[in-house]
């Protein structure tokens, strides 16, 4: 399967639950060696989706074709294929890293040579942590352990269910640059998460996910385009009089949390825009300018910003 | 096969590091096999104590308390007769005493009954020894006064061809007993844990089948409980001279048993809320059936509703056909308990085998 294949193809998939529709009728599809994110708050639908496409669960429609099988019934041609990260993985407690590796290659029915382990130990940065039983490994160590096992099978396709979630920003930095690694390999990463920035940083495509729905999808670039608000000039600091001069001076502004800011269409606009606020006699702390994250995106679009997967309305 | 042996290893190491594990497997059952092989093993004085007041002093009661001590089952203490003997017996914390009164001798030259007291708890089993043999070394003197002779007498013999001990009958029970602790008590919250931890969902992204999963914790089971049989067997052997033997049905005993326990653990672990309650409910139905599986008593000495109960115990048929296969030799009925056992077992597999899913719903 070449670069640029579809892995993941996925029409009108719907799952229900009685009354609840945890996944209503999303479609989308997953290119060879793209690093694909399903972004949302918890209960959005994201783990009931990638549950279905790791052949754990059974839709109730739609269609889900993986690595070009039906999910429904032909996973047992592709099991080896694909390598899995569940949420809240837990290791076996008593098995040292490259013990629990061995074990799990053995489950892919794949031959490991000694110096194969400690390759892919070497790779999740846990060599100094072999000889630990897993129960001892810290949080990210357990989570670098669990995206050893996604690899032991040497899949094409790898799902990582929320890998960082509960980790401390350093940690969870280091496994970003793991799954960077895995996309430099040329693996096909899904990715869930409710970090934003997560999902900014690491994914070719996301689809921002929430009550079962694809509230939106596309690049991050094309998302923050297409639902952002453009360009930004702050002027910290600047406050109520700020505000004030630039009304009067027919420059259309807000004030946010005491800076004032003024937004900009076009990026080559923004040069002309300082010029003119330089000019006009304000006082501030400091000038800058931002341009919308996938967090205004995601604002703007839910209605509500998210914190560790809770929406805050 | 090559999935099966590796899931066999890894939950192996997980079980052996556990200490726990390794403890219930081997430690314990060998604990047991010394500790019941001491207390019953017949070394050292086998007689219970007994408090004599003589307050006759005549020398057809001393006869009398002779003939007592000749019995072999009594170690002869004398009470002072200046002192009353039940104040005697509470200072002393005795638990069995015989008073012979004043005028023992007189009555009985004058033909006149005359009786002996028996102070104890009735409840305590020396006490049961000690009114056999005071009844016993009574019966004798009678005898001998009326210068009569028993007609009926008990003549014994043995239906065993060797001299079994104690720890032979103890032995099979042990090794039941063992097989029930591991294969039931550890894989009900095994699976309860499984389940809970969602290793089963994990388990479910590679290409091992639930079929092969359960197989492996069977093979497990079934290597490390006949170590420990055959550890068991050895030390009864070389510390108690044990004669049971190990019979190639005793192997596919304790592998029918692992069948067996093992299933049913993983069926009750399937239904447990959490490895607690696991644990408590894999306790509540082991517990009972250790006790009334015949393990630790013979079934034959149970009152008849205990006897019903211990028929419907999957217990009883591992533990009673071990017997009849290391002890008595008696293949036929050893293996038609074999034969209760694995359908026991194949029906205890059928409901983990049928409820536990990969998938989630």
């Amino acid at each position: 399967m070449g670069a640029g294949d579809l892995q993941i193809e996925v029409r009108g998939l719907t799952k229900v639950y009685g009354d609840l529709r945890a996944v209503d009728g999303v479609d989308f599809e997953v290119r060879a060696g793209e690093i694909f994110s399903l972004l949302g708050p918890n209960g959005a639908g994201k783990t009931t989706t990638v549950e279905i496409l790791e052949g754990l669960r059974d839709p109730s429609a739609g269609q889900a074709r993986v690595l070009g099988v039906d999910v429904r019934d032909g996973y047992g041609k592709i099991r080896e294929r694909v390598g899995v990260l569940p949420q809240d993985f837990e290791p076996f407690d008593r098995l040292r890293p490259p013990e629990a590796i061995a074990y799990w290659a053995a489950l892919f029915n794949r031959r490991i040579t000694k110096s194969e382990v400690a390759g892919l130990v070497e790779t999740v940065g846990l060599t100094a942590r072999a000889k630990s039983y897993s129960m001892h490994l810290s949080g990210g160590e357990k989570r670098r352990l669990g995206i050893a096992l996604a690899l032991v099978g040497k899949p094409d396709l790898v799902f990582l269910d929320e890998p960082t979630t509960g980790l401390d920003p350093g940690a969870r930095r280091d496994l970003w640059g793991l799954i960077r690694q895995l996309k430099a390999a040329g693996k096909t990463v899904v990715l869930t998460t409710h970090y934003l920035e997560e999902a900014e940083q690491l994914a070719d495509h996301v689809a921002i996910m929430n009550k079962g729905k694809f509230v939106a999808r596309g690049t991050p670039d094309e998302l923050i385009q297409r639902h952002g608000r453009g360009t930004r000039v702050v002027l910290a600091g600047a406050g109520e009089r700020g505000l004030r001069a630039l009304t009067a001076r027919a420059i259309p502004a807000r004030l946010e949390d005491g800076d004032v800011t003024v937004n900009v269409e076009a990026a080559a606009e923004v040069r002309t825009m300082l010029a003119k606020l330089a000019a006009i006699d304000v006082p501030l702390t400091e000038i800058y300018t931002r341009r919308d994250t996938l967090e205004d995106v995601f604002l703007r679009l839910v209605g509500a910003r998210m914190r560790e997967g809770v929406l805050a309305e | 096969m090559r999935r099966v042996v590796a899931d066999l290893i890894a939950f192996g190491r997980q079980y052996m590091r556990s200490r726990i594990g390794a403890f219930f497997a081997f430690a314990f059952p060998l604990i047991l096999i010394l500790l019941f092989g001491a207390i019953f093993s017949g070394q050292g004085s086998t007689q219970i104590p007994l408090y004599v007041q003589d307050l006759d002093g005549t020398l057809t009661s001393q006869s009398f308390v002779a003939a007592l001590n000749n019995t072999k089952v009594i170690e002869y203490h004398q009470i002072p007769t200046n002192v009353d003997i039940l104040t005697y017996i509470q200072e002393n914390a005795i638990n069995t005493a015989l008073l012979v009164p004043a005028g023992f001798e007189a009555a009985i030259l004058r033909n006149e009954s005359v009786n002996v007291t028996l102070y104890g708890d009735p409840t305590l089993s020396t006490y049961g020894i000690a009114a056999s043999a005071v009844s016993g070394a009574a019966t004798a003197e009678n005898f001998r006064i009326a210068m009569a002779f028993p007609v009926i007498r008990m003549d014994t013999h043995r239906v065993t061809q060797t001299q079994f001990k104690f720890i032979d009958f103890f032995l099979p029970g042990m090794i039941g007993f063992t097989v029930l602790t591991n294969a039931l008590f550890a894989m009900t919250p095994t699976a309860a844990e499984y389940r809970t931890r969602k290793y089963f969902k994990f388990l479910a992204t590679t290409t091992l089948t639930k079929g092969e999963w359960l197989l492996a914790k069977v093979l497990f089971y079934t290597i490390i409980m006949t170590a420990s049989a055959l550890i068991m067997f050895t030390v009864s052997a070389l510390v108690w001279g044990g004669q049971a033997v190990l019979t190639p049905v005793t192997f596919a005993f304790i592998a029918a048993g692992c069948f067996e326990f093992t299933s049913l653990g993983m069926a009750l672990g399937m239904y447990a809320k959490d490895v607690e309650t696991a644990s408590a409910v894999a306790n509540a139905i082991g517990f009972p059936m250790m006790f009334l599986g015949g393990t630790f008593f013979q079934i034959e000495a149970m009152p008849p509703i205990i006897q019903g109960l211990a028929t419907v115990m999957p217990l009883t048929y591992l533990n009673e056909g071990l017997r009849a296969t290391m002890i008595f030799g008696n293949e036929t009925r050893a293996l038609l308990y074999l034969g209760i056992t694995v359908a026991l077992g194949l029906a205890f597999f059928l409901v983990p085998a049928k409820l536990l899913s990969w998938k989630s719903k």
